[in-house]
């Protein structure tokens, strides 16, 4: 098994999560049902989650392919749009996060919100058709156009590819010098900092540390948490485009990747199993209950690891098998 | 400038050795993992209450987050133990650079700045929650600067230096 396998695994998921949050969050305003447009904006965000091993096993996978002319060009097309659509995504996924917060804060999202997650979903949901598209065009000769032609563009491709990046020019930019980078791992260990001191400290609260601090205001700091994390999404995204071949046979980043979707996988168990609708009821000095604590402690293991793993992925790169040359 | 003896005998020494070429899981990165956690440890509680001073997530109550210093405690000293460790590992690299001793003086404002803070502000048991925040939001905003300041001068200490080890480099 090689990433192309991880690629093939994933590469599906993005487009059809994302067309069904988009088709449960415009059917949403028809009834004005809360319930369906909550599901919509919990799928947008994660899917941006998943668009990152996504995207990035893409660019692993490219390694284990046969480079002929054809192939280069189709695959150089399939990865500027999935670098637009990686963008997008993000930031899709960003504001539903914020949609879901507003909701529960003032128990209603703020027109703005509505609006702009409608216009960037709508972006997504063509960059992902786009997206696809071009990534099955690279594999799948019997759906092509032309077979045996170079790249062609229908009115749909051409009219999208003009405003798709040039995703080589956009690496080089990114380790232009080593000062990009240096700035790039600077604010990645300033978002570590915010994760650990947001997210950190309510894991330790839940488990029982420092009891003074009244468990259900914790939770307002869950915005700074994620600011972390979205700083160092941003940072480690454009640090990983930079110089992508550090990284493709590189076991501890491949870890690191996995321990970040199961921390997605354990925020969605805590705010939808009704343990988070428990501790919203803890005040100073309440004890969390058990459900909470192996949540909160998985979380905390897990971010332990990211850290661990991200540590040590410049001391185990090209650990993996190298394709065949 | 000639580069002191002292730092080839610190770096010719067993430990110092040890730390840099030993096969063990437990040298020089390991060391330098612990010295992230420890800047986690540290930084992230601190960050918390700089922010809560500053206004963010105003519901919690300021006086509630005085045990978050016994976490700051011991990111403080976990940061000194392997900060003095990764020192003796490479002392040319860490010496021979200025960025270091930047470095050292900013993080010694930090630490001072925390415990000042956590003097006027937290030990004082007769305060209301909004004379704590009048008391201590020029020391939050500054807390905030100066941690950040010295990730980046620790960071960059990975980019800036001249010689890795005794009679290397320029």
């Amino acid at each position: 098994m090689n990433l192309a396998h991880l690629h093939l695994l994933l590469n599906h998921w993005p487009i059809i999560g994302t067309l069904i949050a988009f088709a449960l969050y415009a059917v949403s305003f028809l009834g004005k049902n809360e319930d369906l447009r909550r599901g919509g904006l919990i799928i947008f965000a994660a899917m941006a989650l998943l668009s990152i091993p996504t995207f990035l096993s893409g660019l692993a996978a490219q390694a284990w392919m046969k480079h002929d002319t054809i192939t280069t060009a189709l695959m150089k097309r399939h990865e500027n749009a999935a670098l637009l659509t990686l963008g997008l995504i993000l930031v899709t996924g960003t504001l539903s996060l914020w949609g879901l917060w507003q909701t529960y804060r003032d128990g209603h999202m703020a027109k703005w919100a509505t609006a702009s997650i409608l216009l960037f979903a709508t972006l997504t949901v063509i960059m992902v058709i786009r997206t696809g598209n071009t990534g099955g065009d690279i594999r799948h000769t019997e759906v092509r156009e032309h077979p045996d032609a170079m790249v062609t563009e229908g009115t749909f491709g051409s009219i999208v590819h003009a405003f798709e990046p040039n995703a080589a020019k956009f690496g080089h930019a990114m380790s232009y010098t080593k000062w990009c980078t240096a700035i790039l791992m600077d604010l990645h260990f300033v978002g570590l900092c915010l994760v650990i001191g947001a997210i950190g400290i309510t894991d330790l609260r839940i488990m029982g540390l420092a009891k003074v601090i009244p468990l259900k205001l914790l939770h307002q700091l869950v915005p700074w948490g994620l600011l972390g994390l979205g700083i160092n999404v941003v940072t480690g995204l454009m640090t990983y485009i930079g110089e992508p071949t550090d990284y493709n046979f590189d076991a501890p980043f491949w870890l690191k990747m996995g321990a970040l979707m199961l921390l997605g996988l354990n925020a969605g168990v805590f705010y939808l199993s009704g343990t988070f609708d428990h501790i919203q009821r803890l005040g100073a000095g309440d004890d969390a209950p058990i459900s909470a604590k192996l949540i909160a402690t998985s979380s905390l293991v897990l971010w332990v690891a990211v850290i661990v793993l991200g540590r040590y992925i410049q001391v185990y790169s090209h650990n993996m098998p190298l394709p065949p040359t | 400038m000639a580069i002191p003896e002292f730092l080839n005998t610190i770096e010719q020494s067993a430990l110092s050795t040890w730390i840099r070429e030993t096969d063990s899981i437990f040298g020089f990165y390991f060391v330098l993992l612990l010295h992230n956690f420890a800047l986690a440890t540290l930084v992230g509680p601190s960050a918390f209450i700089d922010l809560r001073l500053l206004g963010a997530a105003r519901q919690i109550p300021v006086k509630s987050l005085k045990p978050l210093y016994n976490v700051i405690t011991l990111g403080i000293a976990l940061a000194t133990v392997t900060g003095v460790l990764l020192l003796i590992a490479y002392p040319t690299k860490a010496l021979t650079n200025p960025l270091f001793y930047f470095k050292l003086l900013v993080i010694g404002f930090g630490v001072a700045t925390v415990y000042r803070l956590k003097a006027k502000v937290f030990d004082n048991d007769s305060m209301s929650e909004s004379e704590m925040i009048v008391a201590g939001k020029t020391m939050a905003k500054w807390s905030i600067v100066l941690w950040i300041a010295a990730i980046t001068a620790g960071r960059l200490l990975a980019y800036t230096y001249t010689h890795l080890l005794y009679g290397q480099g320029e």
